[in-house]
């Protein structure tokens, strides 16, 4: 238990890393960063918790994306900074890159090296098994940051809470 | 000042803003609330057409006969969420101190000047990122190093060709390639556990992640030809990193 705990917590820490390094990239402002990390590691946490009682990835995916997508408006009026510039990098730790690999992989395998029918017929269900699942990724990252932004709001994040 | 002349400079300075949104990596969405309260801290309204390359717009006085309409080329796109920030803050600040033309026209230098981090602090904190990306994927210390340093050189390659002024894309398929190719060799020299995992993840720093999600939200707004422009950069990206690592498992025999 100790261990599984220890192991996503270490899991949830990278995925904090890899959202801060890609917000370097991208340029935001010194005094998100702290945010960005936060937001990374609790998104990279709940995915991984969840992954580890047996739910299926796109759904883990959504729902840690989803909560990024909710948070961040309370967070956006306590730094006063615009939600894209926090909300956008930890996302980006969740895509989907062992699936894209996996799909190249395989497609690659079926075109150029494959002769055995049986194995041409495994190596399609991993195209179409890897190759959705991404897909299925990507569109649950773009819905899940967007939607909540889109249920809420009328015009933008500070007149949300003006009109309270 | 002659109101014509001062019509003519409002309309600059806004393109200008509208125009250093879009480069940042805003969505359409927000480059037209920026516009919108800049606009209306100056007293103006405007109309406005954003595309991918050019945006026109349309400032008119609401009871005078008075407008102005010009166009400006955006230029190559490099996404800054400092300036997108900046500026959203200024946009406040302006309506509720009603700044005046010049007095916003400093400002919007003042952030245009900003610096960026320093090159080996990018290229540090976005290999460290790729080895984080490979500990998600299940990859030992030995595996997270080898995407480190396979994604260090990558970016590397995509920094410097950046200043011989190459195809983007081009330059994409090359840092792709080179990062790949170096993922591979810890492949064929079975290190680590999982070293299919650091060849998966040395190239995730060329993803086109704000593309993609701004795509989708301006599909969302109803923004559907800025969308659909976001979508195909996105996708045609993502063909140039697969075709880098295609080639680059292609010299290897992986399978």
């Amino acid at each position: 238990m100790l261990i599984t705990i220890l192991n996503l917590l270490e899991v949830a820490a990278w995925s904090g890393i890899a959202a801060l390094g890609f917000g370097i990239l991208f340029n935001i402002p010194k005094g998100v960063m702290p945010t960005v990390f936060i937001l990374g590691f609790t998104a990279g946490f709940i995915k991984f918790m969840l992954m580890h009682f047996d739910i299926h990835i796109v759904l883990a995916t959504f729902i840690a994306v989803f909560f990024i997508g909710i948070i961040c408006m309370p967070v956006a009026h306590k730094i006063h900074h615009p939600p894209v510039v926090f909300c956008i990098p930890p996302t980006i730790p969740m895509i989907p890159g062992y699936f894209a690999y996996e799909t190249v992989l395989s497609v690659m395998n079926f075109i150029f090296m494959e002769a055995n029918q049986a194995k041409r017929v495994e190596l399609m269900d991993a195209i179409f098994t890897n190759g959705f699942t991404m897909f299925f990724i990507l569109i649950s990252i773009a819905a899940g940051i967007s939607l909540p932004m889109l249920l809420l709001r009328r015009t933008s994040v500070k007149k949300l809470k003006e009109e309270n | 000042m002659d109101s014509s002349k001062e019509l003519i400079k409002t309309v600059d300075l806004l393109l200008e803003i509208s125009s250093l949104l879009m480069v940042s990596g805003a969505n359409t969405n927000r480059v037209n609330l920026s516009i919108d309260r800049f606009a209306k801290a100056l007293h103006f309204n405007t109309s406005c057409f954003i595309s991918h390359k050019s945006i026109v717009m349309t400032v008119y006085e609401e009871n005078t006969s008075l407008s102005c309409t010009r166009v400006k080329n955006i230029p190559p796109y490099a996404i800054n969420f400092s300036i997108i920030s900046a500026i959203s803050k200024a946009s406040w600040t302006a309506v509720e101190d009603h700044w005046t033309l010049n007095k916003i026209a400093t400002e919007i230098e003042i952030i245009k000047n900003q610096k960026r981090y320093p090159k080996l602090v990018i290229l540090i904190a976005v290999s460290l990122a790729g080895a984080g990306f490979c500990n998600i994927f299940n990859g030992d210390y030995i595996n997270m190093s080898v995407a480190f340093a396979s994604t260090f050189i990558g970016l590397l390659i995509f920094q410097l060709t950046h200043r011989e002024g190459y195809n983007v894309y081009l330059r994409i398929f090359f840092a792709s390639l080179i990062a790949s190719v170096l993922a591979s060799l810890s492949i064929v020299f079975k290190l680590g556990d999982n070293p299919e995992t650091a060849l998966a993840t040395s190239i995730l720093f060329l993803v086109p992640g704000v593309a993609l999600i701004n795509s989708f939200t301006d599909f969302l707004d109803n923004n559907i030809i800025n969308g659909l422009v976001r979508f195909t950069t996105g996708l045609m990206t993502v063909l140039a990193i697969a075709l880098g690592l295609f080639i680059a498992m292609f010299l290897f025999q992986l399978h």
